[in-house]
């Protein structure tokens, strides 16, 4: 941390220094600081809304990890999170290693995958809800080459993956271009030398460009299953948890009881959801770390 | 070997032409849907260009269906959540970064904390302080504008993006900015807005894309048509059991086009910030 020197210094712009940072500081303080502070205490309660909050100590908790539903939400996510996280940020690399082969047209093609991006996912599972539809286009394609087709958001054993489809598609273009801008920072000079020593095409990937990206790999991932893990959108337009709660998630499901003013177990799926990204991004960082 | 290599570059450019039309196709598809009549949507043999076309579902959108009211909230708060941000940001980051003062470390700290907060923990507990508002001012709280800005008035990332910026402009232009009498807020001004340009525009960029595309908070903190923003009002229309496909493509379409426009139009600008934001 930068620390100014000299300590004629210290106390310079004290008054100005408060004042700049208290819009901050207020924004902050009404719109987490206490949010977070309330949802923690309302998670430790049978709280509707209505009547005064009741302390009901851990029931909540304990409710949540025996109830089939929730559990059943947790496992979708945990799958969500894996076949996106497992497909999207290696798709990301293969394009950027792509586009990085100076291909002409390199920025059309970046835009093409990057497009996506910019739409909300709002507007892309609206489109992925009729391509996917039983006539639409997927379907379309598929019976030209003889592929199964179904009707694939009503199926409960392809919804799930189809809403994973339409979030990878969606997302993978940010990290092709996060990629290809780090890919274009490692030195050259590496490469040369690797070309000098007769590394292979594979080798100078896995020997150059690979340990050249560990930290953008860590940033993909760290980023990449917090987002993930709160998918919401996309099941909200494209099939509100169903067929058979088959892509129910945890923030699906904790609207669901926000709708139906259970707050104090809403409050707890929140924290629960929170404890658990914040130790899984811990482990990963540190795993990350200890093989530097 | 010069054969292979050419080879090798055939098939990149084949994997590059076919992966760009995987991405282009479904947007292709949401344009000329949008402009067939509802039973050429999901006609037998499928109908690549519309034919005959009409324009009349974007009529529908914004006479039947309010996407142009949706459209005006979404400029409205975006342009606001942006302005805000910019400015509270930076004043922040510059105290952070510049400014000595008793507890600025500690003040920085508990808020990199909020960081590792997911937005749901905050959702109920802000929805009720917006119910509790909206009962002192109808222009405070759930359904309003205020409503759908507050909560995003600042953003900890933005802060700690525009610190590392600040933190690089050397001392000595500050101090001889001092020198000469200026006060902090016109050093604020003078100095530190332009030359934290390229980061100010990255938290612009990213403040603009998230305010634009936001969802949830929309979601729950608006209960009118008059108040919806754009991803909102197509998300609900999207969800329903009977959809009118034409109109909803249309809907789509002008929910996406800013985005997209946008885009093409700065597109070097957009990468470059965008990337700065994630390297750094």
């Amino acid at each position: 941390m930068p620390i100014g020197r000299g300590v004629r210094r210290r106390f310079r712009g004290s008054g100005s220094g408060y004042l700049l940072v208290l819009p901050a500081m207020l924004a902050a303080t009404a719109f987490l600081y206490v949010p977070m502070a309330l949802s923690a205490y309302w998670s430790f309660t049978d709280f509707n809304g209505l009547v005064p909050p009741k302390w009901v100590g851990l029931a909540n908790y304990h409710e949540l990890l025996t109830d089939p539903l929730f559990l059943q939400a947790a496992r979708n996510t945990a799958v969500f999170v894996v076949l996106a996280q497992g497909i999207g940020p290696i798709l990301g690399l293969a394009s950027a290693v792509l586009l990085n082969n100076k291909l002409r047209l390199r920025s059309l093609f970046r835009a093409a995958y990057f497009i996506p991006v910019m739409t909300s996912l709002v507007v892309v599972a609206t489109i992925w809800k009729m391509l996917l539809n039983s006539n639409g286009l997927v379907n379309v394609i598929f019976g030209f080459f003889h592929l199964p087709t179904t009707s694939w958001l009503n199926n409960p054993s392809t919804a799930l993956p189809s809403v994973v489809v339409t979030s990878v598609w969606q997302g993978f273009g940010f990290e092709t271009v996060i990629f290809l801008a780090a890919m274009q920072a490692i030195p050259r000079e590496y490469y040369e030398a690797a070309l000098i020593d007769g590394a292979s095409a594979w080798g100078r990937f896995r020997h150059v460009t690979l340990p050249g990206l560990r930290r953008t790999i860590i940033f993909v991932y760290v980023i990449g299953i917090i987002q993930a893990s709160q998918v919401f959108d996309q099941v909200f337009v494209m099939t509100q948890g169903g067929p058979i709660e088959s892509t129910n998630t945890v923030v699906n499901e904790l609207v669901n009881r926000f709708n139906s003013l259970q707050l104090g177990q809403a409050s707890a799926i929140a924290y629960l959801l929170a404890v658990v990204l914040a130790l899984v991004s811990f482990l990963q960082i540190r795993v990350f770390e200890s093989r530097e | 070997m010069i054969q292979q290599r050419r080879a090798t570059r055939l098939l990149l450019y084949a994997i590059a032409i076919v992966t760009s039309v995987i991405m282009i196709v479904p947007l292709y598809w949401m344009l000329a849907t949008s402009f067939k009549p509802p039973g050429d949507v999901f006609a037998s043999p499928i109908k690549w260009i519309p034919d005959p076309w009409t324009l009349a579902n974007y009529r529908d959108v914004f006479t039947l269906l309010p996407f142009g009211r949706f459209f005006i909230n979404s400029v409205i708060v975006t342009l606001s959540i942006v302005a805000i941000n910019i400015l509270f940001d930076t004043a922040a980051a510059y105290a952070f970064a510049k400014l000595r003062f008793p507890g600025r470390d500690f003040l920085f700290f508990v808020l990199l904390i909020t960081l590792m907060v997911p937005f749901q923990v905050n959702l109920i507990p802000l929805f009720r302080i917006m119910v509790a508002l909206h009962r002192i001012s109808p222009y405070l709280g759930v359904n309003t504008y205020f409503g759908l800005i507050a909560p995003s008035a600042i953003q900890v990332f933005g802060i700690f993006l525009l610190r590392q910026y600040i933190s690089s402009i050397p001392d000595d232009i500050l101090d001889s900015a001092r020198v000469d009498g200026a006060s902090e807020f016109k050093i604020l001004r003078s100095i530190v807005f332009p030359l934290a340009g390229p980061g100010i525009a990255t938290l612009a960029i990213f403040t603009f894309l998230s305010a634009w595309n936001d969802f949830l908070w929309p979601l729950i903190v608006t209960q009118t048509d008059q108040m919806r923003t754009l991803p909102v009002g197509l998300a609900l229309l999207a969800r329903k059991q009977e959809i009118n496909w034409g109109d909803t493509m249309a809907g789509t379409v002008v929910t996406a086009m800013p985005m997209i426009v946008v885009f093409l139009v700065l597109q070097r600008r957009f990468i470059e910030g965008l990337t700065r934001g994630a390297i750094k």
